[in-house]
């Protein structure tokens, strides 16, 4: 259905700020959502809300996503005019201008047939076309620097509160959706060029095959060929140009806050045993000590007051039902002169020993030897015969025979 | 070398744990004209004298396993500033070091949860507070320009230093997803090649 442009201006005249909140507005918007609008953005004129949103449907400037739905959409031809009225610059994506590139790819695969056909028609069609797509390249980069500039402009005066890391993601997400890939296209190498290269070559040959005889309009559709190429280059370095520094200085700042938010997030978690030295910023320091101070003082008596008392030592009353050795070997030392004293006289008295107590070490067997030797009641005499040896409990002891008789 | 000017004063300051920036003329001229004389002099003592990419200088940690009480309170302190500045979306370094603050208007007991990190460190109050920027002045971190209003001072880089070094270690998903915008290194802490 057509829409008379006076009526449709003249409406747009009396609703500019419903119409500009409209433009703000991405994507699907709700009746309810609509009249609310209308209602905030109530201008002095005699209108009744459901006037205007009857009117904003009647010229198509809403409307509905799908038949019958509640839901709506700023129509396509209205919000592009709305962009433009408003300053509202879109970004050119990526898939815009290989669109157009693949266009003129096709358009010039035609163009081959209708040259070696002698399609003087078709040949001027595609002409048009060609012109017409580089204007809209043209019209869409000069909208994308715009919008670049938009936003890097927001970005810089922007005072509303959003945080580094979610600046750091818009800006991101602007070098990874806009430029980094449309640089691809739009550099000397690229597809781009390529494509305009081979359109210009085409425009070439139809000339030379005096197929298009407007020789004047020939040659300004090759300089603009070559004036969109060098301006979509242009318009993609300025804009890297000027999202590059607010990125790095976006990005330096998110990754310092992350490292901030990462120490506290670890602090809260497991408190300050689990927070290593590595969240601490280190620093010398050397302490030095003279006479020691009121702290150190009472540091001192506080570890004196709180020093854990040791328990005292058990002393274990109860004796022992053994008898010790040392008392047992004193004992038998003791019987021995009784003892030997019946055996009296001996002719080898270690030899007596040797016999009488083969249980008795080396050491055991000497002590008992020394103190019958040197018994008072004894008298002990070494005899002229042979050396001999004698065996203990744990060696043997090598002597002359030692005769023992009454003193 | 026994000719070096300053020493003394250098030495104390340094072995206390200060940072010398231009705030601390004449040592900092001094420093700064004859670096490697005074590193190696330093050195014989055991001292590594450090000179920074953001021009100031400090003795390193002998051991950075070995922490001072005082060192968590200054982390909390400078990690929650950070935190701030990076919320309210200006750019951190900017935000902490371009501009002039109020003691009595810090964000450390605006929110709960600042308030709890602090608790941890014992800072329970404004004049705990208070002695963490003492404590921040001593080590020449910050300069007090009356008696509520003070600026950082450069070697507050350091807590930047850490922060990027904590962000890369991390290997935060997503801040590794970012990186990819564009042909640029992963490295938080050098600048992209144009």
């Amino acid at each position: 259905m057509k829409v008379n442009p006076q009526t449709f201006f003249n409406f747009c005249a009396g609703h500019i700020p419903v119409l500009r909140q409209l433009a703000e507005r991405q994507g699907e918007i709700s009746e309810a959502e609509i009249i609310r609008l209308i209602r905030d953005h109530a201008s002095g004129h005699e209108e009744l809300p459901e006037t205007t949103w009857r009117r904003l449907r009647e010229l198509q400037i809403l409307v509905a996503t799908e038949p019958g739905s509640g839901m709506y959409l700023l129509a396509e031809p209205v919000g592009r005019l709305l962009s433009y009225l408003f300053d509202e610059a879109n970004p050119a994506t990526p898939q815009m201008v290989r669109g157009y590139i693949d266009s003129l790819d096709a358009l010039g695969k035609q163009m081959v047939r209708a040259i070696e056909a002698d399609n003087v028609t078709f040949v001027g069609l595609a002409f048009q076309e060609i012109n017409s797509t580089l204007r809209r390249i043209y019209a869409d980069l000069e909208e994308t620097q715009r919008a670049v500039q938009n936003e890097v402009a927001g970005f810089k005066v922007n005072r509303e509160q959003i945080s580094v890391r979610e600046r750091y993601r818009r800006i991101v997400y602007w070098m990874d959706r806009f430029i980094e890939p449309m640089i691809e296209i739009v550099r000397p190498d690229g597809a781009m060029a390529a494509a305009f290269e081979e359109t210009e070559r085409l425009l070439h040959h139809a000339r030379e095959q005096s197929l298009f005889n407007d020789h004047p309009a020939l040659e300004r559709n090759l300089r603009y060929l070559r004036l969109v190429r060098q301006h979509a280059l242009r318009v993609f370095q300025e804009c890297r140009k000027e999202l590059r520094p607010l990125y790095e200085s976006l990005r330096r700042a998110s990754f310092i806050a992350a490292g901030a938010a990462v120490a506290l997030e670890r602090l809260q978690r497991e408190g300050l045993a689990g927070w290593t030295p590595d969240f601490i910023v280190g620093f010398a320091q050397i302490q030095i000590r003279h006479v020691p101070g009121d702290a150190a003082i009472a540091m001192a008596l506080r570890r004196v007051v709180e020093h854990p008392p040791e328990q005292a030592p058990v002393i274990a009353l109860a004796g022992s039902t053994e008898t010790p050795p040392a008392l047992v070997r004193q004992f038998w030392l003791d019987a021995l002169p009784a003892e030997v004293g019946r055996s009296l006289p001996i002719d080898d008295l270690l030899s007596w020993f040797a016999e009488r107590y083969p249980q008795k070490n080396t050491a055991e067997l000497v002590a008992g030897f020394t103190r019958l030797v040197f018994h008072e009641k004894f008298r002990a005499e070494f005899t002229e015969q042979q050396e001999r040896e004698y065996s203990t409990a744990d060696g043997s002891l090598r002597a002359h025979p030692l005769r023992l008789e009454p003193a | 070398m026994s000719t070096l000017p300053f020493l003394r004063e250098i030495f104390d300051h340094c072995t206390r744990g200060a940072h010398l920036s231009p705030e601390d003329e004449p040592m900092f001229s001094a420093l700064g004209a004859n670096y490697p004389a005074y590193a190696e002099y330093f050195a014989a003592l055991g001292f590594e004298l450090v000179r920074h990419d953001r021009e100031f200088f400090y003795f390193a940690p002998d051991d950075p396993q070995k922490t001072a009480e005082t060192l968590p309170r200054i982390a909390v302190f400078a990690y929650i500033l950070v935190d701030h500045a990076a919320n309210q979306g200006e750019p951190v370094e900017d935000f902490i070091l371009g501009r002039n603050f109020l003691a009595s208007t810090l964000p450390h007991f605006s929110l709960e949860r600042y308030a709890a990190l602090l608790r941890q460190v014992d800072v329970h109050d404004a004049a705990d507070l208070k002695r963490v920027l003492d404590q921040l002045e001593r080590i020449g971190w910050m300069k007090w320009l009356g008696p509520d209003e003070f600026r950082f001072l450069r070697p507050f880089h350091r807590v930047f230093d850490k922060c990027l070094e904590l962000s890369q270690t991390s290997a935060a998903p997503v801040a590794a997803s970012e990186t990819s915008a564009g042909s640029e290194s992963a490295s938080p802490g050098q600048p992209a090649s144009p």
